[in-house]
């Protein structure tokens, strides 16, 4: 018999851990699967985050060093955040007249808004002190804290991806302006440790079935809790919302991104998810985009073949302020919690929602949960009360997992783009 | 005087020492300059060489797995190498037991005295339990997530987690195996360039080492004797009998146990062993630590005993975590005493119990540090003994720390031999005679 490929066998995995998560949650089983199944889901996420940082740091040189000069890297640069930009506010666009057209607010009966709110008041004060905290600082405060006072420093936190990315262009920039000869050794050290790394995603992928089944299975046994009837209830009361969410997504996967892809670049969409099929499965079943990355960057350049100082750069760039996902459910989070309390916006408001999500999700960390402190910023900026955190709080982690496909996804679309036209800028030459 | 070999250098600091704290006790020399300028010679000595734990342990053990040809070698080694800690940590424990059971130390202490003691570490006991209940309240898979570091960054910045940075040195390794050989021999290169500037930072940081032990001896005394040496000499001798069943049953191992071992497997004559590791078991008696004492073991039993290096990179920094036979032999000891000083019987299934715990302690609370009484804590725990029991044996613990450290380093020694011979990895040592 052969082999079924990983895919196949991560799909199987997710399968069996939704199945053992109904069954866990029924039965109660929920001792057994923290203490013997969830574990895993741990480790498997703990893996996948070891390989980050330094892939992060040798893809990003080896990406850059590959350039024969630095005025290429501006253009790549330029694009990528043009294009990561743009896609944004078509997101967040999108979010804002699902949101509009759905007015899931309206329909949240005001006794369970006021229940929700007495339930998460914990959750929400905690997170109105770390946005005071991110509020409180100046406007450059972001441009500030791109750059890492000690490089050691910066490395040994996940949430500082964008300091060790700025590190790492650097680095190479200062690579490709030294004499050739001095810097070779330094080069093929890079690479060697870059061909290490993808050979350890490969590694730790085998184990990839088992980790997301024990995810899958851990996160059904977790929201159901002790009380699944409970679950149900809450999903009842939310099901509109959620269910905007993640109609705004599909309409952003199935007609804008097809769109892009094939327009702008040289993949038929079909074949486009099919190639990036694992880093999809991954990114719902981690909800970390950060964690994600290895994964997508394998995709990248092992099945989709774009050129290393593309997906090198554009990648890693990506997972920290591009996210398409995070644009939708911030904008329609924000109306619907404006709505719930009876608030009117106009079309200023409007304008602000749009343009306070994509500042806030390139501003936003790759880490799951981040983007809810975000929300709070936006909502701040509408006038809006922070307390409504409370009612989108209890159905954040499924809408979590699936906002992530759209922020890995649309990095890969970006790569893919900005790869298509330096192609063609190397044949029209 | 120029020639004098190392090791004997390293034993004239450490009597040197001695002799300096007890000079210094009897004749009343201000503690204050012992502990302001003689301490930090000795902290600066253990420091440096903990410095180099890390990055030794990433080099050596990446070149070792990269260089070990292929993968089911690995796997087999590994299972060999853990196999062999299991078992000699069962042993230790088991040896411990025996000897705690026949001379009875417990019966011989003084209801007074008792009552005293416990009065006196109260709090000690305390935070213990506290760190053991932290321990516990973890998932049962909890340390193995521990062992999977999130960021390798993070792990190496820590000397306490030591596993993290084996576990992520060993799947480098791996992934360097499986590329190809083009590829990566630059990571290769490089790696094996900073094993050997490490390896002579090793020899560099040794010429201190004589000066190093003796601040540490000598501070120690002082310290331990403190205001008052009449009051900490009672209590030592209170608890004479204890302190000597430890340190007898640690001689058994170093002198029975590992020398069935070596002769069983390997063609090492134990005096041979014993001469070759000299000066990392003076480390380790004066540091008592063993990840600071690593980088000198890993030198030792690749130069003088002939390990190859892919077996000492693997099996040293793994037991240096993990294999603790000094520690888990002093946890038998000690269950067993504190039960019999408050007039506990028992039966034989609780002393199984107490060296099935003992072993997976071991394992269990690995990057702790201070582990030694956080495990004796699980350990009393697993039999219903009294925690508050740690009292008894709290002001002996330091000198006792000492030797069992010397014995966990010999142990991992020991167990790097038998992997190689078995291995066929053990060249016959040719630089014995330096």
């Amino acid at each position: 018999m052969k082999k079924p490929a990983l895919h196949v066998m991560i799909i199987l995995g997710m399968i069996i851990g939704v199945v053992y998560g109904l069954l866990a949650s029924n039965f109660g089983w929920i001792q057994f699967t923290t203490n013997w199944v969830k574990p895993f889901g741990s480790i498997f996420i703990n893996l996948l985050k070891l390989v980050a940082v330094p892939l992060v740091i040798v893809t990003i040189i080896g990406g850059i060093t590959s350039l024969s000069d630095t005025t290429k890297l501006t253009r790549i640069g330029s694009k990528t955040l043009g294009w990561f930009v743009a896609i944004s506010l078509i997101s967040s666009t999108i979010g804002l007249i699902f949101v509009l057209a759905v007015s899931p607010g309206k329909s949240l009966p005001v006794e369970k808004r006021e229940e929700l709110k007495v339930k998460y008041a914990d959750d929400v004060s905690n997170r109105l002190n770390a946005a005071n905290a991110v509020q409180s600082n100046g406007p450059l405060r972001i441009l500030e804290d791109i750059v890492p006072g000690n490089i050691f420093y910066a490395s040994q936190d996940n949430r500082n991806m964008l300091q060790v990315i700025f590190f790492s262009i650097l680095f190479g920039i200062g690579m490709v302006i030294s004499p050739h000869e001095k810097v070779a050794g330094l080069k093929s050290f890079f690479l060697g440790v870059n061909e290490a790394m993808l050979k350890m995603v490969h590694l730790i992928m085998k184990f990839a079935p088992i980790g997301v089944m024990a995810l899958i299975a851990a996160l059904l046994v977790d929201l159901a809790g002790d009380n699944p009837k409970e679950a149900i209830s809450l999903l009842k009361v939310l099901g509109v919302f959620a269910l905007t969410v993640i109609g705004a997504i599909v309409f952003l996967m199935a007609i804008v991104y097809p769109i892009l892809v094939n327009r702008f670049t040289e993949f038929k969409y079909l074949d486009f998810l099919k190639k990036t099929i694992p880093a999809q499965i991954l990114a719902f079943s981690t909800s970390s985009s950060a964690a994600t990355l290895p994964v997508t960057i394998d995709c990248a350049e092992k099945n989709l073949k774009l050129s290393n100082e593309v997906s090198g750069f554009v990648l890693p760039l990506g997972i920290t302020i591009n996210m398409h996902g995070t644009c939708i459910h911030q904008a329609i989070s924000a109306v619907f919690i404006a709505q719930a309390f009876g608030h009117d916006l106009g079309i200023t408001e409007y304008l602000i929602v749009i343009f306070t999500c994509v500042l806030s999700s390139m501003g936003a960390p790759a880490v799951p949960g981040a983007g809810i402190i975000m929300l709070l910023i936006v909502l701040g900026s509408l006038g809006v009360e922070a307390e409504g955190l409370a009612l989108i709080l209890a159905i954040d982690r499924p809408l979590d997992m699936i906002r992530t496909i759209p922020n890995v996804l649309g990095d890969a679309i970006v790569a893919a783009i900005v790869d298509k036209s330096e192609k063609s800028r190397l044949k029209a030459a | 005087m120029k020639k004098l070999p190392l090791h004997t250098k390293i034993l004239i600091g450490l009597v040197l020492g001695l002799a300096f704290g007890i000079a210094s006790i009897q004749l009343g020399w201000s503690a204050e300059f012992t502990v302001n300028y003689i301490k930090p010679i000795g902290t600066i000595f253990v420091k440096s060489l903990k410095m180099i734990a890390v990055p030794l342990i990433l080099a050596s053990l990446i070149i070792g797995v990269a260089n070990i040809g292929d993968i089911s070698k690995l796997s087999r080694m590994g299972g060999k190498t853990l196999m062999i800690f299991l078992i000699t940590t069962v042993i230790s424990t088991s040896i411990g037991l025996v000897l705690v059971n026949t001379f009875k130390p417990g019966k011989q202490l003084p209801l007074e005295t008792r009552e005293n003691l416990m009065s006196l570490y109260n709090s000690t006991a305390a935070d213990k339990a506290n760190v053991a209940a932290g321990i516990k309240s973890g998932t049962p898979l909890q340390p193995l997530i521990d062992i999977v570091p999130e960021n390798i960054i993070a792990a190496a910045t820590d000397n306490s987690a030591m596993l993290q940075v084996v576990f992520f040195a060993i799947i480098v390794g791996i992934a360097l195996l499986q590329i190809p050989k083009k590829k990566g021999e630059t990571v290769v290169k490089f790696f094996d360039g900073l094993n050997d500037v490490i390896i002579k930072l090793v020899e560099y940081i040794m010429i201190i080492a004589p000066y190093g032990v003796f601040a540490l001896i000598a501070s120690l005394i002082v310290e331990i004797a403190g205001d008052d040496p009449q009051k900490a000499w009672e209590l030592l001798t209170a608890l004479l009998w204890y302190s000597l069943t430890v340190i007898g049953g640690l001689f058994v191992m170093m002198l029975v146990v590992y020398p069935i071992m070596l002769k069983f497997f390997s063609k090492i004559k134990f005096l041979d062993f014993f001469k070759g590791m000299r000066p990392a078991m003076l480390l380790g008696f004066s540091t008592s630590s063993s990840s600071a004492t690593l980088p000198v073991t890993m030198e030792l039993v690749e130069k003088k005993l002939g390990v190859s290096e892919e077996v000492s990179s693997f099996v040293l920094p793994l037991g240096a975590t993990i294999n603790m036979n000094g520690t888990s032999l002093y946890q038998g000891v000690a269950a067993i005493f504190i039960a019999q000083a408050l007039g506990l019987d028992l039966s034989i299934g609780s002393q199984i119990m107490i060296v099935l715990t003992a072993t997976l302690a071991a394992v269990g609370s690995a990057g702790v540090p201070g582990a030694g009484m956080v495990m004796l804590v699980i350990v009393l725990e697993s039999v219903g003994i009294p925690t508050a029991g740690i009292a008894l044996i709290v002001a002996p613990d330091r000198i006792l720390d000492m030797v069992r450290t010397m014995v966990n380093l010999t142990g991992d020694a020991a167990v790097a031999v038998v992997v190689a011979a078995t291995e066929g990895e053990l060249t016959h040592p040719k630089d014995l005679e330096d």
